[in-house]
């Protein structure tokens, strides 16, 4: 398990509008400050909203300033593919939009049967389960395991095969082909055999889109090409929506034209008897490119309409103040840390690390995100909503005293820096700090924060704001970069186990050459050893309290420096009754989403 | 002529070269996503990274991998495949070819229309409150960054967003194939919004040109003949002072066919430059490249065109 997996949440504002929308939010909107936060009733958190009850029919328009990346269940991985693979596919499991914590059978019949002391795991299918045109048939186990195999295969290249299932016999070595840990005894029967007893894990992982069925006499053709030619010009779908496609299954220029436009229509071999989800929408019409800030308008000024990716801080402003009830801010999307370069320079001693935790104004870098609607100060790296948040101190965090003052407090920086070795409690080396961030958005000015905290130690800082398109493959990603600190690196669950969120930015052995996600190079001996302990723990609640004590370590150690529990603010339009998953980043879910006047 | 216009069209083909060399060199040599890394997904391992890149021929020293990229462009027509996309860039390219031309052609006219009779009666009513007014009005537009005014005409006229519902808003437009009307009424507001500078810059440079030309001797020689006072400007004055226009018109027309981004991003108008700038941020070479390539075959023929055109408006030019 050494494989790094960082999935992306929605992007921010594009940087070529970043100045125009300061300008049209003074035009737009009123001028009440909201990013104090002080004396504001919260927004809507999704958490309350009635799945069922909808009505049924009319078409959805979801304005989407950014493009899929991947729409092959074997390759998605980015919040905005979700919501479209969740709406046409139909893993094994599935998370219900209001339960943050337990998935759902979905195309499985029951839950998982975990047996040979963790290291079998045993799942039914429902036989009466059917593909999308031109293939027809019923869902069988072998497209579920061929579904899982093509993950291996180099042209798919899931990004989480090897942390996920990776301890499947065979997996390790495998490249495509029929995986020998896989077994489908019968229709309607797939058994995994794994080499360690991580089936808590696994389990997890098969309510991924990767556990979604695919036909191999349709996709290995398919498969072939490289990359994959399968969701990428054809496919096939088993959920209640489908991208409009031709007769052979061809959606590119039909149902999906990139950069332009998506256009989900229902499935004709979809049984709602196999399916909770109420599927109340006839059609789901993508609109991708635009101004974030037009769009933003245009949802809360129009019908019929969710803006898909993140608001612009003047939208969300003025939905909160005018737009209320179309406002929802959802809380456990991630979060938002300082990584600190822990394998060399001033980082590597832990009283200097603890010195900048102190120091780090973090209240003021959670002001410049957008303030309180947005989230809540970081005290640590498990994020609200995640098994295990509330063992290793909830909101206010491990109780250590660089942990204690969100604002900064400059004299128990001093007392760390004192103890590293620098009578002063000033930093008196020459080693020049370089902290890379991305030149959009926010994204400088909460550098300036960062910047601003390391200089009052006494450091001499180098910012540099580099495009965000190379921040993690130039620098971040790539340890010979050697960058002190990287300001605003981030990470969301995979699904509701908080290894998802620990193991690979905090692991050392995980440590890559390249695409490198623990940014920080965190490579305590005494975490690593606890991961792989934690790794091996069966049970919900004893997982939970395992990983929290990891993340008590990490505060600890302070290997880097939470700064944001983000929270992701969603707007809709005035007769849409959108919802969230609350489970993921809040996004959009079309299966459960109506009008009310359709 | 026909010696010149050959000679012409070679150096053109040498300049593509030049900048196809310039674009592979910049992405190259400056910070940018690796296109294994783009294809293999954000969390690619070291081992299907390494596995793409030999497909996709990165191993290879950067002049084999510059000559396999010329030889698919000159002996296949072939601008390479997004790595982004996964779709050929070429195919790519032609898609969003109508938008921007649809964009373009209709701006240019309207600034063509709208700057250069105001530029006309501004120069021959000097000093007059039309004069003050329009030359007034275009100050403000030349200063108007064009994203900031799109942002401003749609917050006021759109139909969704706006405060006086007038115009089909962003995201509006539709091909000239699928609806005629629609797509006339989609651009009618971008048309405006692009071509506002435009028609300023335009205004204030015939009425600089005529002005410097209704001064001249030939002029004062023509009225004296007698002729009538409109013969004057448009026949005489005009012709002369259409030269640096129709340089700027060409050059301008040929850029924006290269992509208008900024409009096209804020009316969400899938055109070559919301491509371009897309491919941008996602680190897509490929479309880059293929962009550049295409916006320098329209300067370069707008530049032909405009040498031609001197010949023509100017009978001192002769081109051996």
């Amino acid at each position: 398990m050494n494989t790094s997996i960082r999935r992306r949440a929605f992007a921010g504002v594009l940087a070529l509008f970043a100045a125009a929308a300061a300008l049209f939010a003074f035009a737009s909107s009123n001028s009440t400050t909201l990013a104090n936060g002080a004396g504001l009733k919260p927004a809507q958190t999704g958490a309350g909203e009635t799945l069922l009850n909808g009505k049924r029919g009319g078409t959805l328009t979801v304005y989407d300033s950014e493009d899929f990346e991947h729409l092959d269940p074997g390759e998605s991985y980015f919040a905005l593919d979700y919501e479209v693979m969740y709406a046409t596919q139909m893993p094994l499991f599935e998370y219900l939009p209001n339960n943050t914590t337990v998935a759902a059978p979905m195309l499985a019949s029951g839950p998982a049967v975990v047996t040979n002391g963790g290291k079998t795991v045993t799942v039914h299918i429902k036989p009466d389960v059917h593909f999308s045109p031109p293939v027809n048939r019923a869902v069988t186990s072998a497209d579920v395991a061929y579904a899982i195999d093509r993950g291996a295969n180099p042209n798919v290249a899931n990004p989480y095969f090897q942390p996920y299932f990776g301890d499947i016999v065979g997996a390790a070595k495998a490249t495509g082909g029929p995986i020998a840990g896989i077994q489908t005894p019968n229709s309607t029967t797939i058994v995994f055999h794994l080499t360690q007893p991580t089936a808590d894990l696994l389990i997890g992982a098969l309510s991924l889109p990767i556990s979604a069925p695919v036909p191999e006499s349709y996709a290995a053709p398919l498969d072939k090409d490289k990359p994959t030619q399968y969701g990428t010009s054809s496919e096939v779908f088993t959920g209640p929506y489908m991208l409009q496609s031709t007769a052979s299954g061809k959606f590119l220029g039909l149902g999906y034209q990139p950069g332009k436009s998506a256009t989900l229509v229902r499935n004709p071999n979809w049984n709602p008897k196999t399916d909770p989800a109420p599927a109340y929408l006839n059609k789901i019409n993508i609109n991708i490119g635009g101004a974030a800030q037009v769009i933003g308008l245009q949802v809360l000024k129009g019908s019929d309409s969710v803006q898909n990716d993140t608001p612009t801080n003047a939208n969300v402003e003025l939905a909160y103040t005018k737009y209320y009830k179309q406002l929802y801010a959802v809380p456990g999307a991630g979060d938002h840390y300082v990584s600190l370069d822990n394998a060399k320079g001033p980082f590597t001693n832990v009283n200097i690390r603890r010195a900048a935790y102190a120091a780090l104004d973090r209240a003021a870098l959670v002001k410049i995100a957008g303030g309180s609607i947005v989230g809540e100060v970081g005290t640590h790296f498990i994020t609200p909503g995640s098994a295990g948040f509330a063992q290793s101190g909830g909101n206010a965090g491990p109780k250590y005293p660089w942990n204690e003052y969100p604002d900064g407090n400059l004299s128990v920086a001093e007392k760390y820096m004192k103890a590293a070795g620098y009578p002063s409690g000033k930093y008196t080396g020459n080693q020049v700090l370089t902290i890379v961030q991305a030149d959009n958005g926010n994204s400088p000015e909460e550098g300036a924060v960062v910047k601003d905290a390391f200089t009052e130690l006494g450091f001499k800082t180098k910012l540099v704001l580099v495009d965000q398109s190379v921040l993690y493959a130039k620098y971040c990603g790539v340890p010979a970069a050697q960058v002190s600190a990287c300001p605003s690196v981030g990470w969301i669950r995979d699904f509701a186990d908080p290894q998802t969120i620990l193991y690979v930015p905090f692991y050392g052995p995980a440590i890559t050459p390249t695409n490198n996600s623990n940014w920080g190079q965190v490579n305590e001996p005494a975490i690593n050893a606890a991961m792989v302990k934690a790794t091996f723990v069966v049970g919900a609640a004893a997982r939970a309290a395992a990983w929290a004590k990891i993340d008590d370590m990490l505060v600890d150690q302070a290997v880097a420096i939470p700064w944001i529990f983000d929270d992701q603010p969603n707007i809709e339009s005035g007769n849409v009754r959108g919802i969230n998953d609350l489970w993921d980043v809040g996004e959009w879910d079309y299966t459960y989403t109506s009008l009310d006047n359709p | 002529m026909t010696g010149y216009i050959i000679r012409r069209l070679l150096w053109g083909v040498l300049l593509l070269f030049l900048v196809i060399a310039v674009t592979f060199l910049i992405f190259y040599l400056l910070p940018s996503v690796n296109p294994a890394i783009l294809r293999a997904g954000r969390n690619g391992s070291p081992k299907v990274i390494a596995e793409i890149s030999k497909d996709l021929g990165l191993n290879h020293p950067i002049y084999v991998q510059f000559w396999n990229y010329i030889k698919e462009i000159i002996f296949h027509g072939n601008f390479g495949y997004s790595y982004y996309y996964n779709d050929p860039v070429g195919g790519l390219i032609a898609n969003r070819l109508p938008a921007t031309l649809s964009l373009t052609v209709g701006a240019a006219a309207l600034w063509v229309l709208i700057g250069i009779p105001v530029g006309i009666i501004s120069a021959i009513k000097r000093r007059t409150f039309f004069d003050r007014a329009a030359m007034g009005a275009a100050l403000v537009f030349v200063s108007a960054p064009v994203f900031w005014l799109g942002l401003i005409a749609l917050y006021l006229f759109a139909n969704d967003i706006g405060q006086f519902k007038i115009f089909p808003g962003s995201g509006s437009y539709v091909g000239l194939t699928v609806n005629p009307l629609k797509w006339f009424e989609s651009l009618l507001l971008p048309w405006m919004v692009l071509s506002a500078t435009s028609t300023a810059i335009y205004a204030r440079l015939v009425r600089g040109s005529l002005l410097q030309v209704m001064g001249e001797d030939y002029i004062r020689t023509a009225r004296a003949k007698g002729l009538p006072e409109r013969t004057v400007i448009l026949k005489h004055g005009m012709r002369s002072a259409m030269g640096p226009l129709v340089t700027v018109l060409g050059l301008d027309i040929a850029s924006l066919l290269g992509g208008a981004i900024l409009t096209e991003g804020v009316f969400d108008i899938p055109g070559i430059g919301r491509l371009n700038i897309d491919a941008i941020g996602h680190g897509d070479v490929t479309i880059v490249q293929g962009t550049v390539l295409v916006a320098s075959i329209f300067i370069i023929i707008a530049n032909i065109i405009v040498d031609i055109a001197y010949a023509f408006l100017d009978p001192r030019v002769r081109y051996e």
